[in-house]
């Protein structure tokens, strides 16, 4: 156990050190100019600013026009390809997938592959089955799920792509090469704008909803009021973008997910300095496994790391060798050297201290003990193993997936309405006035041991037992004079 | 001898009746042809054979069937050519169509026209790039296109200048073919047989009976 932990540890300074021994400015294309700038591209520009006069603008404002690349150059194709086509006398494809993309920027590429967003369709997979498929239907996953975990694009038989799977900018979409991504889900097309990718809108696409509140958290955090109020000081257009150094106005989503600061490197693996998985019913610090294709998987804190040299199933569902594991004391410390380019050592640490608490919180007080009274509705046969045909299936994803999901994102990123009334309370609201009464209606009498052991046992929830305890919050003091009958 | 008489040596009564015969006989065939041409080019006419109908079916889907202008370009109009010598050269070129339908594979069976539609259809682009589109010229004049969006003119001034009409436009009027040089038998084999509810490999087995 020593000799595994002592070698997990190495291999976490390893992985420390891949952050800090980086360039801080932005991986500039090494590849030779005589790469790009195909003869066919004036052609194409002829045309399409014609046909389609906003797309040609669009690139002509792009660093790619400066650098002379052009339209051939990302959209060639060889006719081998299973998604090539005869345009004018080219062969090309509509799709630019990762793999083109990283002709030129490889080290983005090679960062974002095997990155959790690039495994955005497998992770989606059970939710897209239920909410997708049985809630609504095959409409809503091709223009909902889809769009931000990303599409199986699909190429028909006569070359043409399946409307049901394009058009598509997922992040995790799975190409017809094969690759996985979309560079465009976050760079705008066809003018890629730095500045356009680096502000929190970039990632709100998709970072928007009740499963992920981030939009609403960080414009409602003090780092979201000063990004609003100083917009202008951001220097979104500088090559070289080191939080402190190249501005300091406001960090934006990049800036502590994968922007430069200080020593730290900006990456393409947006998850990596992510401690906390802050999605699930019960929260769980997590191990970033990483395996010697590149590829990478969150592990929980809760099993037992993996070996080096195991085998471990990627998500893909393929066989994985473990190369390193990096743990959330370290993912953490990355996380934290950024906050250091403002922040004092001590005034990061608090923060990181009052978001761990809040999590834990809600972890202990809620989510554990509905998760486990779900558990035993189950395993009682009191609800069907069917997901959503019973009120109270709804009633618990609402409590750890949207309310608990609001909470725990809103002590992340210092939003202090999220944390509380759109998080704590919304998630009290649901357990006291919804679940623990649903409970009581799916197992009878049964509930009451059930609602005694995960519930009322904990000194949290002594105050249910103090129902003299009057105050003036609902507006006015009640008239406490009549009996309280119990149950 | 006057020249009555060195006429009339010749040109007897046999010799007149002979090319008085004839001349008719040639202009009844000049105009059977042309109505035999006209003819075999209807719609009606091509899809005569059972085949053909499902060319049709996409056909009328088209803008060259239903046109805001109630101008409608049937059959013959754009695959068989001007000129009466001509449009005669490809009716008889035409025949190989007619013994492959009667000798060939069961093209009545729909699965089998579509598994044969690419090579079909890159004959037919074959013919037009050959012929620089010359049926397509009859009513579209490349200067004069202007199209319901602002540059479609100028795109056809200046960009497609001295380009034939089927460079760009194929896939047109009928069921979408990838060009030849990025056409897929494999995929397009797997496609028909999804589309028809046929198992993995049926399209291999259906051409290779032929």
């Amino acid at each position: 156990m020593e000799s595994r932990l002592g070698f997990t540890c190495l291999w976490g300074w390893a992985f420390l050190l891949l952050f800090l021994s980086a360039p801080v400015v932005a991986e500039k294309v090494k590849l030779d100019p005589s790469n790009w700038g195909h003869s066919g591209g004036d052609e194409c520009v002829s045309c399409h600013k014609k046909a389609s006069a906003g797309v040609v603008t669009e690139w002509q404002q792009s660093a790619h026009a400066e650098a002379g690349v052009n339209c051939m150059d990302c959209h060639q194709a060889k006719s081998e390809e299973i998604d090539a086509f005869e345009h004018e006398g080219q062969i090309i494809a509509t799709i630019v997938s990762p793999t083109d993309c990283g002709r030129c920027h490889d080290r983005e590429f090679s960062e974002h592959k095997g990155s959790v967003h690039s495994e955005a369709v497998a992770l989606g997979n059970a939710d897209r089955s239920v909410l997708g498929d049985n809630l609504a239907g095959p409409a809503l996953t091709t223009s909902g799920c889809d769009q931000c975990h990303g599409s199986v694009v699909k190429v028909k038989g006569d070359g043409t792509l399946d409307p049901a799977t394009w058009p598509n900018s997922g992040i995790g979409r799975i190409n017809p090469d094969g690759s996985k991504g979309s560079c465009s889900a976050c760079h705008g097309r066809h003018r890629f704008s730095k500045a356009q990718a680096r502000q929190p809108i970039a990632c709100a696409r998709c970072h928007a909803s009740p499963k992920s509140p981030d939009q609403a958290v960080f414009d409602s955090s003090k780092h979201g009021m000063a990004y609003q109020a100083h917009i202008g000081d951001m220097n979104l257009d500088s090559d070289s973008w080191s939080a402190g150094k190249d501005y300091s106005a406001a960090p934006t989503c990049v800036t502590c997910h994968m922007g430069a600061a200080g020593k730290v490197a900006a990456t393409h693996d947006v998850g990596m300095r992510s401690a906390w998985g802050l999605y699930g019913p019960v929260s769980e610090r997590q191990h970033l496994v990483m395996f010697e294709d590149g590829d990478k998987r969150e592990w929980p804190v809760s099993a037992d790391a993996p070996k080096r040299g195991a085998e471990m199933q990627k998500l893909d569902g393929n066989p994985g060798t473990v190369k390193f594991v990096a743990t959330p004391d370290r993912r953490r410390q990355v996380m934290s050297a950024v906050c250091r380019e403002c922040h004092s050592k001590s005034f990061a640490n608090g923060f990181m201290d009052q978001f761990d608490q809040l999590v834990e919180l809600f972890n202990t007080k809620f989510g554990a003990p509905s998760q486990a009274i779900m558990q035993s509705l189950y395993q009682q046969g009191l609800l069907t193993p069917a997901p959503f045909d019973e009120p109270i299936e709804f009633i618990y994803w609402d409590l750890w997936h949207e309310h608990g999901a609001a909470a725990r994102h809103g002590a992340a990123m210092a939003s202090p309405d999220h944390s509380a009334f759109a998080g704590m309370y919304a998630v009290a609201r649901s357990f006291y006035g919804e679940f623990l009464p649903q409970v009581r209606a799916v197992a009878g009498v049964g509930a009451v041991d059930l609602i005694q052991q995960h519930v009322l046992s904990q000194p949290a929830h002594n105050w249910l037992g103090q129902p003299d305890q009057a105050s003036a919050v609902l507006g006015s003091l009640p008239d406490a004079t009549g009996e309280r009958r119990d149950e | 001898m006057s020249k009555a008489s060195w006429l009339s040596q010749y040109i007897t009564r046999h010799v007149l009746f002979a090319l008085i015969i004839g001349s008719c006989g040639g202009i009844l065939f000049i105009l059977f042809l042309i109505e035999f041409d006209q003819y075999t080019g209807t719609e009606a006419f091509c899809t005569s054979c059972h085949s053909m109908s499902f060319a049709a079916e996409d056909y009328r889907q088209s803008a060259h069937f239903n046109s805001v202008s109630g101008v409608r370009a049937s059959c013959g109009d754009c695959h068989v050519s001007e000129g009466i010598f001509a449009a005669t050269l490809d009716h008889v070129m035409g025949v190989s169509d007619l013994w492959k339908q009667i000798f060939g594979p069961d093209y009545d069976d729909p699965v089998i026209t579509a598994l044969h539609l690419p090579e079909a259809a890159f004959a037919a682009r074959e013919w037009f790039l050959r012929k620089d589109s010359a049926t397509c010229r009859r009513c579209h004049e490349q200067e004069a296109i202007h199209g319901s969006r602002l540059h479609t003119n100028a795109i056809h001034v200046e960009d497609a200048k001295n380009k034939s009409c089927i460079e760009c436009h194929y896939n047109l009027v009928h069921r979408k073919v990838p060009d030849q040089k990025t056409f897929k038998r494999d995929a397009w084999n797997r496609m028909i047989e999804e589309e028809f509810g046929l198992e993995a490999g049926a399209a291999e087995r259906l051409m290779g009976g032929e």
